[in-house]
């Protein structure tokens, strides 16, 4: 064949300049996930060791002993219980309020929407501290101080706005059609809340529960502010831990802590992607 | 008759839905909508037949289909099915299907599952309900597509199923709200002959709102002119299309012509001068007249009921030339066959023959020009 001059011949060919921006990519992927991936392994390496000293690269000798240690202890498995049920029943009620929240300033234009969409907001956009003070001076007056029931609602002011946000973003390009049309086919009210908004809005609602469920499951301030040290969570052990200066058994209390979350993650990472797409779009 | 007879399920035909519509006084205003969406609107819809409401966008059209349906509420009036109000009954207890413009098929479901979605609702058996899907894919033209998602389907597909989807649950009431308009000229005339065909072989008393005059013309047995949320013509498509009984509906209709005058024997004179004329207005002496632009005939040189008239303005549409006629200040429509040899600024003779100017009923004063 015959060349050309064209002058294109001078720029750097074709196979060269993506195979440097290949290397780029692959660093800058390995870099997110050392990121990422790092300080559970270093959790991991402290763990799982029975001492892990320098100049040694990888611990040792290997066991599973500060792990097993925390997850016998009583109190672990007790603040293990609190931290569950309180995160689950935040969870449910993030879901139970803002579900019809979200759907209503999502579809609906009314007078004072901006408004009621700020105050939802309003307890992340201040510093949670400064709501957490005034709502432990209201909660020792209602006797919400210092027990679970209390702990819940400190939490679901935190987590809300959140789920509402996460569920906002399914609302605003949610296409009501579909409701009318499966009343139209003769589906009633709540075969179509099951049957049509659910799966439309499925991907949403598992990333508002995420949120809310994480928002709730790493909380330590408001959690001593209100609990009064009279609910003990795992994040309320783990900075007792942190005090006490044992690495083993910070790091078995932290990978105890960080493992829920991370199965959450990995359980819902297709809801993630898919909640970002648009309603009634997915093929 | 061999599709009801296929259809008939366990214990209920489609025999048995023989529904006579009625919509009585009808008024709807939007929350922070000036003009009524409805103002009053009275219609019937015989059993078995097939009403197309035709109007403008923004007319009401749609409004009386969400109102039958329940999912708009009516300010006042009343909603009869075969004689009993409806009102009180919640959507999914009234037995009337919408089909919008957008096929709405669940996208989380196969083809099967939308299909079986009203089914399901109803509490009808498995095996039934896969008898039926079959057979409901046969009737629509795409047997065998049961397993395929709603993203694997073309626009004119996915109406096909939504149709199936709405005729499996038997309803009193086919309410198409512009079904095919989104879909191109080939395949919705396609599909315009098969809704036909299957409303007229299941019998289901069908309102079609469509803003395309000849798909009403084409699908209806009778058409509803609908303006500004009330009924302006109501008759069989070749009357209204022959002999539109008002300036608005003439105009909905495509009659751009109008004369106004004195009627004195077969005689009317206006501003054209005296024309020959067959029908004589009901009342009086004086009267608006319409005719039809394809009755509407150029000449070359006078003849009998002809006009001096300056071309305008000339549209070619392929089998007929649109052509505007001015005479005297009037405005005249002419649709002239094939070879139109007048061009724009020629002077000709337009030709309105006797018997298709018809009287009108001038519904709109203030276009009274002529």
């Amino acid at each position: 064949m015959q060349r050309l001059d064209t002058g294109y011949e001078q720029l750097p060919t074709r196979t060269a300049r993506s195979c440097s921006s290949t290397v780029v990519r692959l660093a800058l992927r390995a870099g997110l996930y050392a990121l990422v991936i790092g300080p559970i392994a270093v959790l991991a390496l402290y763990a799982g060791s029975s001492g892990w000293f320098f100049p040694e690269v990888l611990p040792a000798s290997w066991s599973f002993d500060p792990i097993a240690r925390q997850l016998a202890s009583p109190r672990t498995r007790e603040a293990l219980a609190t931290s569950l049920g309180v995160a689950g029943a935040v969870t449910l009620l993030a879901l139970l309020i803002g579900l019809p929240a979200a759907r209503t300033l999502g579809l609906r234009r009314f007078r004072g929407r901006s408004l009621a969409l700020l105050l939802l907001l309003l307890p992340n956009l201040v510093p949670l501290i400064a709501t957490g003070m005034g709502l432990n001076i209201l909660f020792l007056h209602l006797g919400l101080a210092g027990n679970a029931l209390g702990v819940i609602l400190v939490h679901l002011v935190s987590a809300l706005p959140y789920a509402i946000l996460a569920l906002l973003g399914v609302f605003a390009r949610y296409d009501e059609g579909y409701e009318q049309q499966a009343l139209t086919l003769g589906a009633n009210p709540l075969r179509v809340f099951w049957h049509v908004m659910l799966p439309l809005a499925g991907p949403g609602i598992v990333v508002a529960a995420l949120f809310a469920f994480l928002v709730s499951w790493s909380q330590y301030v408001l959690t001593l502010l209100i609990g009064g040290g009279r609910v003990i969570t795992l994040p309320m052990l783990l900075f007792a831990a942190v005090s006490g200066g044992n690495p083993a058994t910070i790091a078995a209390l932290a990978l105890i802590f960080a493992v829920p979350p991370l199965v959450a993650l990995a359980l819902t990472a297709h809801a993630l992607v898919e909640g970002t797409a648009p309603v009634g779009q997915h093929v | 008759m061999l599709w009801s007879r296929e259809l008939r399920l366990s214990d209920n035909t489609f025999e048995a839905s023989v529904t006579a519509i009625d919509l009585q006084q009808l008024y709807k205003t939007y929350p922070r909508r000036p003009a009524p969406a409805l103002a009053g609107l009275s219609l019937t819809v015989e059993p078995h037949t097939l009403l197309a409401l035709l109007g403008p966008s923004g007319s009401g059209k749609s409004t009386i289909l969400k109102l039958i349906a329940g999912i708009e509420r009516v300010d006042s009036g009343d909603i009869r099915l075969d004689g009993r109000s409806v009102l009180s009954v919640p959507t999914h207890r009234r037995g009337a299907v919408l089909m919008f413009q957008k096929a709405y098929l669940f996208p989380f479901l196969s083809v099967a599952e939308n299909i079986a979605f009203g089914l399901r609702a109803q509490g009808v058996g498995r095996s039934t309900i896969q008898a039926e899907v079959a057979r409901m894919l046969a009737l629509v033209g795409l047997p065998g597509i049961e397993q395929r998602r709603p993203g694997q389907l073309s626009g004119g597909e996915q109406q096909r199923v939504a149709l199936a989807r709405a005729l499996v649950t038997r309803p009193r009431v086919l309410l198409l709200d512009e079904p095919l308009s989104s879909l191109d000229l080939a395949v919705r005339q396609t599909l315009q002959s098969a809704v036909l065909q299957i409303q007229r072989e299941l019998g289901i008393t069908t309102i079609l709102v469509t803003h395309d005059r000849a798909e009403a013309l084409a699908m209806a047995d009778r058409v509803a002119l609908i303006d500004h949320g009330s009924l302006v013509a109501h008759d069989a498509p070749r009357r209204l299309y022959e002999r539109p009984p008002t300036r608005r509906a003439a105009r909905q209709m495509g009659v751009e012509t109008f004369l106004y005058g004195e009627v004195r024997g077969n005689l009317l004179q206006s501003k054209l001068g005296p024309l020959g004329v067959h029908e004589r207005p009901q009342s009086g002496a004086w009267a608006t007249y319409a005719i039809r632009p394809e009755h509407v005939r150029l000449m070359p040189h006078p003849a009998p009921n002809t006009v001096a008239a300056r071309v305008d303005a000339r549209i070619y549409r392929g089998s007929w030339t649109e052509v505007a006629l001015d005479a005297k200040g009037v405005k005249l429509q002419a649709h002239a066959p094939l070879p139109c040899v007048a061009a724009v600024g020629d002077h000709v003779y337009a030709q309105l023959p006797a018997e298709h100017l018809f009287p009108i009923e001038d519904d709109d004063l203030q276009e009274r020009t002529a």
